[in-house]
C-alpha cells in the first residue's frame, strides 16, 4: 500500500483540510500502520509544542496602556482643529501652490523658447546666412543656388527657377524660407517648360 | 489507532484545562466574551465608550503579549508592542469598519509590528542583551547523540529547545505557526492577516510543522506524552 503524502497527513493532523479529504485520510489510516505512526508523531509534536508556555503581561501593563491611551487622547484634544489638521491642510495647500507655480513657470519658459525658435526660423535666409560649411559650399554653387532659390550673401543679379526668371520680389519672398528651399525636390518634380510661379 | 484524534484533541487529554487560563481576569474575560462580541465593543469604542475599550484591553492583553513574546522573545519589547497595538486600535477607532473579524484586524496590526521588530532587531545587537539569554545553542547539544545529554534536560531546556526551533523558522512561517498553534487562529483567517492566499498559508504551515518535527525529533522520541 502506498503511503499518503506528508502534506495530506499534516493537513489532517492540523485541520487544514476539508471533510472529503479528511475522510480519505481516515480510510487510509485504518489500513496503513506507517501513516498512523507518522500521524502519531505530529500528535506528539503538538503536545511538545504545548510545553512552550505563554507569557503573562507584567502587573503594570494595563495601567501603562491606559496611561498611554490617555496621553494620546490629551495630545489629540490639545491639537484639535488648529493642530495637525490645520498643519496638514496648510501643507497640502502649499504643495498645490508650488505645483501650480511650477507648471506656470515651465509653460512660460518653454513658450518663450518656442516663440524664439519660430521667430528665428522666420528670419530671411539672407539674414541668417549659411549655418554649416556644407551649406556654405552648397550656396556658393551657382546651380544649387538657383535650384535652392536661396540668395547667397552677395545675391546674383538674376535668379532662375527651371528656366523662369525670379526677379520679382514676390517670387523671391516665396523662396525665402530656408526650410522650404532645402526641400526643393518637390518643385523639381513639376513638368519642365511651364512657369512654376505665376506672375 | 481506533479513530482519528487530532493534535488539538490530544492536547486536551494531556494539558489540563486550567492551564489555558492564567489568572482570574482571563476567566472573567471568557464570561464577558459570551455577552459582548468584539464587533459590538469596537463599535462602542468608536462612539467614545471607554469602558468597552477597557473590556477589549482585558480580553486581548494576554493573547497579544504572549503572541509578541513568542515572536520577539523579549518580555519588555513584547509589552511595548502590545501597548502599541492597543494605541493603534484606539487611535483608528473612528475609521474602524467592521469588514473583517476584529481579531483579524488586531492580529494584522500585531503581526506587522512583530515582523518589523524582528527585522529591526536583526540589524541591531545580538541576543546577549536579552534578560533570558540562553547560553550556547541548546539544539546543538541536543542533537548530540550522547545519552548523558538527555539526562541533563530539564523542563526549561525543553522549552528553550522548542522556542529555538520556532525562532529558527523563517519569519512568515514563524508567524503562521504561532498564530495557528498558539493563538488558535484558523488558517483562513491567517491568510487574511498575512495577506496571502489560503493555499500559501497551508504551504507555510506544512513546511513549518515538518521542519519542527525534524528539529524536535529528540523530544518526540522521549515520549513525554
Amino acid at each position: 500500500m502506498k503511503c499518503l503524502e506528508t502534506e495530506k497527513l499534516i493537513s489532517y493532523a492540523y485541520r487544514l483540510t476539508d471533510e472529503p479529504a479528511a475522510s480519505e485520510v481516515r480510510a487510509h489510516l485504518g489500513e496503513c500502520p506507517r501513516c498512523r505512526e507518522i500521524l502519531e508523531q505530529y500528535g506528539r509534536l503538538d503536545a511538545v509544542l504545548d510545553e512552550w508556555k505563554a507569557a503573562k503581561p507584567t502587573p503594570g501593563f494595563d495601567a501603562r496602556v491606559r496611561q498611554a491611551v490617555e496621553a494620546q487622547q490629551a495630545r489629540l484634544e490639545a491639537q484639535g482643529f488648529w493642530g495637525w489638521e490645520w498643519a496638514r491642510g496648510l501643507a497640502v495647500a502649499s504643495l498645490g501652490v508650488l505645483i501650480i507655480a511650477g507648471v506656470v513657470w515651465f509653460t512660460q519658459s518653454h513658450f518663450w523658447v518656442f516663440n524664439s525658435s519660430r521667430a528665428a526660423t522666420r528670419q530671411p535666409a539672407q539674414a541668417r546666412g549659411p549655418q554649416t560649411p556644407a551649406q556654405v559650399a552648397k550656396l556658393q554653387s551657382p546651380t544649387v543656388t538657383a535650384q535652392a532659390g536661396v540668395r547667397p550673401a552677395q545675391a546674383a543679379p538674376e535668379l532662375k527657377l527651371a528656366g523662369v526668371a525670379l526677379n520679382d520680389d514676390k517670387d523671391a519672398q516665396a523662396l525665402e524660407d530656408y526650410d522650404l528651399a532645402a526641400n526643393f525636390d518637390l518643385l523639381s518634380e513639376l513638368p519642365k517648360g511651364e512657369p512654376r510661379v505665376a506672375n | 489507532m481506533g479513530g482519528h484524534r487530532s493534535p488539538h484533541q490530544a492536547r486536551d487529554f494531556f494539558v489540563s484545562f486550567p492551564q489555558l487560563f492564567y489568572d482570574q481576569s482571563v476567566v472573567y474575560n471568557v464570561a464577558t466574551m459570551a455577552i459582548e462580541s468584539d464587533l459590538d465593543l469596537m463599535l462602542r469604542v468608536r462612539d467614545g465608550d471607554s469602558a468597552s475599550f477597557e473590556t477589549l484591553l482585558r480580553r486581548y492583553r494576554l493573547p497579544l503579549v504572549s503572541y509578541f513574546r513568542r515572536m520577539v522573545r523579549d518580555q519588555g519589547l513584547a509589552e511595548d508592542l502590545a501597548q502599541e497595538v492597543f494605541l493603534r486600535v484606539y487611535k483608528s477607532r473612528e475609521r474602524y469598519q467592521p469588514e473583517a473579524r476584529f481579531t483579524t484586524w488586531l492580529y494584522r496590526i500585531a503581526t506587522n509590528l512583530a515582523l518589523n521588530a524582528i527585522r529591526d532587531r536583526k540589524d541591531e545587537v545580538s541576543d546577549t542583551a536579552s534578560d533570558d539569554y540562553d547560553g550556547p545553542p541548546a539544539l546543538e547539544r541536543f542533537v548530540d547523540p550522547q545519552p548523558t545529554v538527555e539526562q541533563r534536560l530539564m523542563q526549561g531546556d525543553r522549552e528553550r529547545l522548542i522556542r529555538q526551533a520556532v525562532e529558527a523558522l523563517p519569519e512568515n512561517q514563524r508567524a503562521a505557526v504561532i498564530l495557528h498553534k498558539y493563538q488558535e487562529v484558523d488558517y483562513r483567517q491567517i491568510a487574511k492577516i498575512l495577506r496571502v492566499s489560503e493555499s500559501a498559508v497551508k504551504s507555510l504551515l506544512f513546511r513549518a510543522y515538518e521542519m519542527l518535527r525534524v528539529r524536535l525529533e529528540p523530544l518526540l522520541r522521549e515520549g513525554r506524552i
